[in-house]
Order: C-alpha cells, then structure tokens, then sequence
C-alpha cells in the first residue's frame, strides 16, 4: 500500500468522521460509494473538498469522469499522482 | 436507426387527384398511409380501390369525420408500427407540389433530427377564408415561438420524424382538426426540434373542395394559439433554449431559415421598449386573466395558499374569486417588472434596501455568502441595487439546464445586467470545489430555498409554513455546511409602487453534525421557513409558487408538467 493510500484512508476516517472504522480497515479498491463502503454523495463531497484543502488538487471532468475518480483509494490516489506529475 | 420514410395523406372527401399523387409517391420509393377520414361514399369507393398493402399503398379509413389532426395522428401510429423513422405530411387535393418531396426526404436524410416543413409561395388562387387563418396563424406563432419564422406553420406539406412527433403528440393534447399543422409545428420547436423550410408551390385550383371553413376552422385556430400563448410563461426558458439555434452548417440553401438566432427576444425588447411596461403590463393582463380563469391548478393553489396566508395573518376571511385573480394578474406585473429589471429600466430610488447598513457591509466587507433567494416577491428587482461589480460576483445556482441556458441567452442581450449561473442538479466534488472558490473570492452564491430539486428522490425535507407541513430543499443547508460560509436572505417585495429590498442574515455558519444529518437539516429548513412565512405574510400575492406548495410530491416536477 502506498504512503499517499494511507494518507488518503486517514483522511477519509478523519473527514466523515468514520469512528468506527480504523484507515487499515478500508481496502484501497473498495467501492466507496453506495456498496462497499456506502458513502454517501454528501460525503462525497465532503471528501472532495478535504482532498482539496489538503493536497490542493481539483477534479474537474464529466459526471461519470469524477463517478470514476473518487471510485476507491486507489483511483483517488492515482488522480492525485497524475495532478503532482503535472 | 436506419432512415425509413413514408407519406401519410389525410383525406377527408378528397379522391379526384389522388390517384396521381399515390402514383409519383410510390415512383420516389415511399411506401404510403392514406387515412380516409370519413369521407362520403363517392370518395371512399375510390380511396378504397386504392388500398393495396403490397403495392405499399395503405387505406385507413375512420367511419365517421375526426378531423385533420386525428387522421394524421392515426397515420403516424401507423407508420411507426410498420417500422418508418419518417413520415412526409401530404394534403390529398393536389394543392402540394410533389416534385419537392425528394428534396425535403434528402435534407431529412441529412439531419434526421428536424422537421422539414413546406414554406408556401402562394399565389392569388388561395381562397379568402385561408387567408384570414394564415394571418391570424403568423401573427401568433411568432409569439410563441418568440421568432420570425422565414415561413408559416399552415402549410400541410412537412417531414417529421417519427418517434419526436410521437413524443409530442404523447405528451399534449393536439387540435385533432385543422388546428393540428400549426398547433403540432409550434409544440415541435418548443420540444427543442430544428426546422428546414423548404419554398414549395402551392396552388388552390378551380373547383377545389379544400375543407377549411371560413368560421369554424378560423375560430378553432385563434383557439388553439389562445391555448398556447397562455402556456407560453411555463415554457419560456425552454423555448429560449431551443429556439433557433444556429444552424450546424450554412452550407445548404435550406439552412438559410435558421439566421436570426435571438432574434425573437430583440422583438420581445423592442416590443417592451416601443409600448413600454406599462403598455406591456396592459397587454398581459388579459392574457394572466385567460390563463387565471381556465387553468383550475392555478385558482386551486392560489386559494390554498392564500386562505392559509389569511389564517396565519388572524383574518377570518376566505380568499374570493377577486383575491386569486389579483394573484395572477400579480404574476403577470412581474413577468413584465422582471423583463424590465433585465432591460435596466427599474430606477434604482424606487428599491429601497430595509436595512441598508447590513447590505452595504457585505458588499464592502467583499466576503464570500450563500445567499437564498424564494419564488417570494421579484428578487431581479434586486439588480437594480447592486452596481456591475457586485453583480458579477453573483453566481446562481439552478435546479435546470434550461434555466442556465436561458439566462446565457439574456447575457447576449445585456451583459452588464446579467449574473452567471450555475446549475446544480448535479453537484458532484467538481463543481462543489467550484463554488468554494467563488465564495474564497468574494463571490455571492445564490440558490432558491423554496424550490425543491427536479428529480423525486433528491433530498427534501419537510418544515412547518403557515400551520402545515411544506416540502423544501435540503440543498441550501448542505451547501451551507460544505462552503463554511455565512448564510444569508434576501427578498424584494413590491412596496407602494416601488420596491422594498430584505436582507438579512441567517447563519453565521451553518455546520452539520456527523450523524443525524437530516434532523439538523430539518431545523434549519424549518427556520428558513419561518422567516419565509414571516415574509410572504407582508403581502401574500406577492406569493409566485403556483402549485401546491404543501404537496408531497416534488414541486418542479409538477411545475415542469404545466
């Protein structure tokens, strides 16, 4: 698992405030809304807005590109990788 | 969808020609639904003999007249279950030269999604009672479809596809006699469909037996453009939308009729500016009266809510046929107030801000707000007070496509007067980053607090307003919490021939807890409602929902419905 996954599980326990759920329990390619981790579209939002704040990055892109961004941590992360590369 | 095109010609004691027209249709390949639409025995003999469903020639025939509408209708469904995309329109007297037909099926070919319709050059052979319609008819069509069409809507001689036709024709009641043309080409450019005008002769030969009755036809067709005109509010922002968009390419001759994009609104101003608001407001009282007295929704909600406002207000009185009609002739004054307030012709000094001290700190303190705006009063009054800067820094949300487009459509006209939008039926991570760096920026973000989202299973809860409970938007709250920014009302109530302008503040913050998100959301929707009570209770019809704004089911649903 990578460091920015790690952070990236952190942030999400610490932004929606999961106090049930500990970062290592949310596997990286877990669906994150509606199954798996059933998430929320305000929680999505939620997340969207502490990605930003924290890593300074905006998804812009059709309905289904973001849907496909913030699918699980490990496309976050990936989308957070590809916006440092640039 | 492979292009499949046929003709369908309603016949109602027509045959002496038909034989010819069926022969040079069947020449260019199409297969053909003639519907005899109960048609003396002389003709119906004839038109029989002509039913061959293997030679592609198909005889419908209604026993007892239904009218023009009805047999093409009836023609329609025919050739969609035979399995046609298209269908070519053809009057069965011979008055339709055919030699066209292959041009119009070539420009459907080319852009299957429009209709193709027969643009008349008529010459002195047209009977008088024609005449007549077809002013009437011009006169209206181009308010409706707020353009000036290169062409009339009159003329029997058009291509349509199949499945939009079919759509329309599901989705409104349409003249079933020789109101349908026009009534069916009007309610086709509302839904957003192109159109190609294509110059045909047309000639009324001697002796020609066209069915149209100077009184009968001529009253039904000012009927039906009533009919329209007075649906026209509800569907303004959707035929701005639509209307007239510029042609995809200017390379065929057809696509010449497609100039003049906004053209219609010009005229609308220059309409405004020529007879002026007042002119206009006189001329659009009638129009709300009509629409007041036959549309039983409209009376219905306007009472509901006005009998409610009466009890909250301790009047013990019922709210009277004079009372509702106020309430829509109110609307009507604010369809014109609004149009002036886009044109800049509300003076400044008749607004006046109650608390001007709270409205000028927020505007110099440059911070960035969630501002909710209600369908209370006329909030683009509210314009005439804020300068261009503060203007500019306005971003409004919108529950629509149409109602973003529509306002891009306004920012043609003026600019300087328009305010950016932003619709919301989809907010995902993209757009809410978005609006958080308006509001970082100064910006104002607006949104309507009394409307709730277009799609049922969007978020809504359910407050007290005025004694029952009321749907409303769960939206505003959630923005509110997710920008981290101040949140604040704003109503524009017609005061003693002027304008009052209510700012206040509502929240400094607005932030949801973790759990029970719903239940905190409720509370604020619940306060947001009582100060909306507070509100409409200055002067109740000033009150712009007309529906019923205690229904459970989703508001913009029913409105978009109207």
């Amino acid at each position: 698992m990578s460091e920015l996954e790690r952070e990236l599980k952190e942030l999400i326990v610490r932004a929606l405030s999961l106090e049930d759920l500990k970062p290592e329990d949310i596997d990286s390619n877990e669906q994150l809304f509606v199954t798996g981790l059933g998430l929320d579209s305000i929680d999505g939002l939620e997340l969207g807005m502490a990605i930003r704040k924290k890593y300074g990055i905006k998804p812009v892109g059709s309905k289904e590109e973001i849907r496909a961004i913030f699918a699980t941590v490990s496309s976050i992360a990936r989308f957070i990788h590809s916006q440092r590369a640039i | 969808m492979t292009f499949r095109c046929c003709a369908i010609i309603p016949s109602h004691n027509h045959s002496a020609v038909i034989g010819e027209i069926v022969r040079q249709l069947r020449s260019d390949g199409l297969a053909v639904f003639i519907i005899d639409d109960g048609s003396d025995d002389v003709h119906r003999t004839v038109l029989e003999a002509i039913h061959s469903p293997d030679g592609g020639v198909t005889v419908y025939r209604f026993a007892v007249n239904r009218g023009k509408g009805a047999a093409v209708i009836k023609g329609v469904e025919l050739a969609i279950a035979a399995g046609f995309t298209h269908a070519l329109q053809i009057d069965a007297d011979g008055q339709h030269d055919l030699a066209q037909a292959p041009a119009m099926i070539a420009i459907s070919e080319a852009h299957p999604e429009a209709l193709i319709a027969g643009a008349p050059l008529y010459d002195e052979s047209m009977p008088r009672a024609r005449r007549v319609g077809r002013r009437i008819t011009h006169f209206w069509v181009a308010i409706e479809t707020l353009s000036i069409h290169p062409a009339d809507t009159m003329c029997g001689f058009r291509l349509y596809p199949l499945d939009r036709l079919n759509a329309v024709l599901k989705s409104a009641r349409v003249g079933q006699r020789m109101d349908f043309d026009p009534e069916i080409m009007v309610r086709l450019i509302w839904s957003g469909m192109p159109v190609f005008f294509v110059p045909v002769r047309v000639a009324y030969p001697v002796g020609n037996l066209s069915g149209f009755a100077l009184i009968g036809d001529n009253w039904r067709i000012t009927k039906m453009h009533t009919r329209l005109v007075f649906a026209l509010p509800w569907r303004l922002r959707q035929i701005l939308r639509n209307r007239r968009r510029p042609a995809a390419s200017q390379d065929h001759w057809a696509a010449l009729g497609e100039r003049g994009a906004y053209l219609g609104l010009r005229i609308l101003a220059l309409f405004y500016r020529l007879i002026g608001r007042y002119g206009c407001m006189a001329a659009v009282f009638p129009i709300a009266a009509y629409f007041h007295l036959t549309s039983r929704e409209q009376r219905r909600s306007s009472q509901l809510f006005l009998r409610r406002a009466y009890q909250a207000q301790g009047l013990a009185r019922e709210p009277g046929w004079i009372d509702t009609l106020r309430h829509s002739l109110g609307f009507a004054r604010k369809t014109v107030d609004t149009f002036a307030a886009w044109m800049g012709d509300i003076d400044p000094a008749i607004v006046k801000a109650t608390d001007h001290r709270t409205l000028n700190n927020v505007m110099a303190d440059g911070q960035g707000i969630l501002l909710m705006v209600s369908h209370l009063g006329n909030i683009e009054i509210s314009r005439a007070l804020l300068d261009q800067a503060q203007r500019s820094r306005i971003k409004l949300l919108v529950h629509t496509l149409h109602a973003q487009k529509f306002a891009r459509i306004l920012q043609q006209f003026r600019p300087e007067a328009a305010v950016d939008t932003i619709q919301v039926t989809e907010v995902n991570p993209g757009t809410m980053i978005a609006l958080k760096e308006i509001i970082e920026a100064g910006g104002w973000v607006a949104i309507a607090g009394d409307r709730t989202p277009v799609t049922a299973h969007e978020r809504v809860c359910r407050a007290p307003f005025l004694g029952h409970d009321a749907s409303f938007p769960e939206g505003p709250y959630l923005l509110a919490h997710l920008l981290e920014c101040p949140v604040y009302l704003m109503f524009c109530l017609r005061h003693k021939g002027g304008y009052r302008l209510y700012f206040e503040k509502f929240a400094d913050r607005i932030t949801l807890p973790r759990r029970d998100k719903s239940a905190a959301v409720a509370q604020w929707a619940a306060r947001y409602a009582r100060r909306l009570e507070r509100y409409c209770l200055i002067d109740p019809l000033q009150w712009y929902n007309f529906f019923d704004f205690w229904s459970t089911t989703p508001a913009n649903a029913k409105a978009g419905a109207q």
